[in-house]
């Protein structure tokens, strides 16, 4: 269980400039849960993956993981029993090293990186039928490197990648955002069969409400620091796109864009 | 298509850095052989460190000096000539071609262009005549008595130190303190205040010292100085020498004279030096690397020289401006006595 | 033919440089102006140690060591007190001035007298008297050789690949859970390990140290890693490391070359010229790359 407790984050603090993000925000993700995270440009979405993650520090609060307090820890620290997926593909891979060596510093994940080969020939197999799943041909590509690879072709990969060793959160950063709409409509697809295999816990921040209403099994929408919306369950299958859409157009509209 | 390009230019340079090398052993291996006169034709190769005003003059006074023993280029000598440009790799390689070419003699100018032909032409038994290297005992290039550790000698421009605190006694009755700055990298500069410190007090004086590291120190450490002494005096250090017209400008101000090393210092506002000429020095130089030539001597049998004679010089204009008698005795002396104070 | 050695000999020790600034600037992507401090300070560290007495070839890992404490503190100023790359080597330049000084209590410290990697009674024992002239090649040719395939053997571990990562992408780097400013440090440390054991080897070459040798190393160590990985377009890291070596023998032949056809006064603008001529060659292939991204 992951709790956000009373959290406080400035921009700028002590300037003019000073801007209020989150003010006493608190939000609690159950376990095995696929939170789909929607709202308005500059609501906090991304900050609160950055602050779930440790990319940014808050200026008060908590964040508690089954119990413990992790606000001290440091955010590769943190990265151990999380998984995160960019919006831009190519921060997902390294684009010099090849397929091959990029699942392979994947699977490393958790190991010290010592000076242990950094392939390990038994796995190749496996690797290939990760990326087989992804109906990408990808296996067959194993020496060629990422980075001449397309925007959606890695992004699948960055998905596989963050996905590989075991974890505790899955963190997906508008990881569709930024590709065409039938190859994000893919990379959605093949989201939701790797969370629901894996049962991981989920959080998903997007842009598209259509994905927010289809997948995951609980919806928040987000404005100005707080929560406008926050249903699951059987209260989210009922929830439709168009009145969704009418939320966030009055929220919006609020906000002068 | 660029690619194609570039690897053209380097085909040809590649190619032309092999012409480079068939046509300078070309050059020298001619010798011997092309006695035609009866008389032996000499290659040498000069493997000068840097582009300096001194090192330029330790070159021509090298070549005249050569000449007045009868090794004249176009005659019997043919003379390859490499700057390295102050980098010690040039320098290496510098000198591995003359080995390659396998000269006669190398004649190497300052310390590291010593060192590396001395490096290169050990094995190849080729004689290494070196000028304007301050200390080659600490070089390693001779042994405490003077000797050659191989075939290796020439000149040192070790600054006469003692002459000129005579010469400052002479012109300073009264002065008890003597000011140096210096710039603590240059170990010549560090030699040769050791030098002073330890003649000084045969004279009556002591010397106060203010170390810099780079040119943008020198206003601070000149200030202070000036303030604790009664005249400064000025050795062959690089970057203070660089600086001379500020530290002048600053002496003057305070009516304390300076005093040079090198005749390029007296023409630009110093009172006076008891100097080295570095003609004289390359002159001098050139003679001993005629020596070995010849085969009147080797290298190993020759001990290093120091200059033989000091030149003075006197500037009469800043003695006027600062209300000092430079002695008769001091004026019929000196070799070249100026009247003016020329801007560089 | 002696004039090729020695320009594969030179291009060979230099070469070592070029694999140290192969990994700042190609994986790491860090302008580390650090070695050419680190440069002389391998040189001032083997000419000390030789003068005391010690074995020529310890100096080989020693100098490795005391160049690679120097790239720590590059990295350690860089990560922990967040002082920008180029600032950073800068400093640890300009304190090594000193500290090079004071290793070798001087600026130019010869060991003519004394032995080294290329001449020991070792060697003496092992050729039967005299020592012939072509095995000082060897010998350079045997140190290049072992640093070149130990650093292909790092960087295919899985160490290597982090190092790798970090200079493409430090991002992922966090995301394995790895501190990345630890992977730049560890990265620094094995540059300037390389540029002093090239200053170690150099200085035995040349049997003095000197403390302006270090000038113009990195531009020397740019000018080998752009030419050689342009002129090879290295596909693996195995052929980028033989490709930093032969840039650095070519550059050195071009040295060669102006020394031969030019006054010295044109020697930095040829440099000049030549490093232009390949950087501009090689951004268009950098473009391409990006185009394809």
């Amino acid at each position: 269980m992951l709790e956000l407790k009373h959290i406080d984050k400035y921009y700028n603090p002590g300037t003019v400039n000073e801007m209020c993000l989150f003010s006493d925000f608190n939000l609690t993700i159950r376990d095995n849960e696929f939170v789909a995270v929607v709202g308005s440009n500059g609501s906090g979405k991304t900050s609160m993956l950055n602050l779930i993650c440790g990319s940014i520090d808050m200026d008060g609060g908590s964040i508690v993981i089954d119990g413990k307090d992790i606000s001290k820890e440091k955010e590769f620290r943190r990265m151990k029993y999380m998984g995160r997926v960019y919006q831009n593909p190519a921060v997902g891979t390294c684009p010099t090293m090849t397929i091959l060596e990029n699942m392979a510093l994947a699977d490393n994940k958790g190991n010290l990186f010592g000076l242990k080969m950094g392939t390990n020939k038994k796995r190749i197999d496996f690797y290939k039928d990760s990326l087989r799943q992804l109906n990408l041909g990808l296996e067959d590509k194993m020496d060629v490197k990422v980075g001449t690879l397309s925007g959606g072709q890695r992004q699948a990969m960055a998905l596989v990648m963050s996905t590989m060793t075991p974890l505790d959160f899955l963190i997906l950063d508008e990881h569709t955002a930024a590709l065409d709409p039938k190859t994000a409509e893919l990379i959605m697809e093949l989201t939701d069969k790797i969370v629901r295999e894996k049962k991981l816990t989920t959080i998903m921040v997007t842009h598209n409400l259509r994905y927010a209403v289809e997948y995951g099994d609980r919806l928040v929408m987000m404005h100005q620091g707080q929560t406008v919306i926050d249903v699951a369950g059987e209260q989210k299958k009922a929830v439709d796109t168009d009145e969704i859409l009418r939320k966030f157009n009055e929220i919006s509209i609020e906000c002068g864009n | 298509m660029r690619k194609r390009m570039l690897a053209g230019i380097m085909g040809i340079v590649m190619m032309a850095s092999l012409a480079g090398c068939g046509s300078s052993t070309g050059s020298s291996s001619g010798e011997g052989s092309t006695a035609a006169a009866g008389e032996e034709t000499y290659t040498i190769g000069i493997s000068q460190f840097a582009e300096h005003g001194s090192l330029d003059n330790c070159r021509e006074g090298f070549i005249e000096g050569l000449k007045e023993a009868g090794i004249e280029e176009g005659k019997n000598l043919v003379i390859e000539e490499k700057n390295a440009d102050a980098d010690m790799g040039t320098a290496a390689q510098i000198s591995q071609s003359f080995v390659t070419d396998d000269v006669d003699l190398i004649c190497a100018i300052a310390t590291p262009a010593a060192q590396s032909a001395y490096t290169a032409a050990m094995d190849a038994d080729i004689p290494v005549i070196y000028t304007a290297v301050t200390n080659p005992i600490a070089a390693e290039l001779a042994t405490e008595d003077k000797k050659p550790v191989g075939e290796v000698t020439g000149t040192s421009d070790e600054l006469p130190v003692e002459a000129q605190l005579k010469m400052i006694r002479e012109i300073l009755p009264d002065a008890k303190t003597i000011g140096i700055l210096y710039t603590t990298s240059e170990a010549n500069s560090v030699y040769t205040i050791e030098e002073y410190e330890e003649m000084a007090g045969d004279y009556g004086f002591t010397i106060e010292k203010a170390g810099i590291n780079t040119s943008s120190d020198i206003s601070l450490a000149a200030e202070d100085l000036l303030g604790k002494v009664d005249c400064l005096t000025n050795l062959t250090d690089n970057t203070v020498v660089a600086s001379l017209a500020t530290i002048l400008d600053m002496a003057n101000e305070k009516n304390i004279p300076v005093f040079g090393s090198e005749i390029e210092q007296v023409k630009i506002g110093c009172l006076a030096a008891e100097g080295i000429d570095y003609i004289n020095l390359g002159k001098q130089t050139g003679a001993m690397a005629a020596k070995v030539l010849k085969g009147e001597a080797k290298a190993s049998e020759l001990d290093y020289e120091s200059i033989t004679e000091n030149s003075l010089y006197v500037n009469q204009k800043v003695a006027e401006n600062l209300n000092i008698t430079v002695p008769d005795t001091m004026t019929e002396r000196a070799v070249e006595i100026f009247d003016e104070i020329s801007a560089e | 033919m002696d004039w090729i050695l020695t320009i594969i000999e030179q291009g060979l020790i230099y070469g070592l440089l070029a694999l140290g600034v192969y990994i700042t600037y190609k994986i790491l992507d860090f302008p580390d102006l650090t070695v050419d401090g680190s440069f002389p300070l391998g040189a001032a560290v083997a000419a000390i140690l030789i003068k005391g007495g010690m074995n020529p070839y310890l100096t080989l890992p020693l100098s490795f060591l005391a160049g690679a404490i120097a790239g720590v503190f590059t990295g350690l100023i860089h990560v922990k007190l967040k002082v920008r790359d180029l600032l950073s080597g800068i400093i640890m330049m300009t304190a090594l001035y000193t500290i090079n000084m004071l290793i070798a209590g001087t600026n130019n410290l010869p060991i003519f007298a004394n032995d080294n990697i290329f001449k020991n009674p070792w060697l003496e024992k092992l050729f039967g008297g005299e020592i012939p002239s072509w095995s000082k090649v060897l010998i350079i040719l045997i140190i290049a050789l072992l640093a070149k395939l130990l650093l292909d053997f790092f960087l295919k571990t899985q160490a290597g690949y982090l190092l790798r990562a970090v200079g493409d992408n430090d991002t992922l780097v966090t995301t394995l859970a790895k501190d990345k400013g630890n992977v730049k440090i560890i990265g620094l440390a094995i540059a300037n390990g390389l540029v002093a054991l090239s200053g170690c080897v150099f200085c035995q070459e040349q049997k003095v140290f000197e403390i302006s040798s270090g000038t113009g190393a990195l531009v020397l160590g740019l000018a080998s890693v752009i030419i050689g990985t342009s002129l090879l377009k290295g596909f693996s890291f195995i052929r980028a490391t033989t490709a930093v070596l032969i840039g650095s023998i070519i550059y050195k032949a071009c040295v060669a070359v102006a020394i031969s056809f030019f006054d010295p006064v044109y020697m930095k603008l040829i440099t000049a010229v030549l490093f232009l001529v390949v950087l501009v060659f090689s951004m268009e292939r950098k473009k391409k790359v990006k185009r394809n991204a």
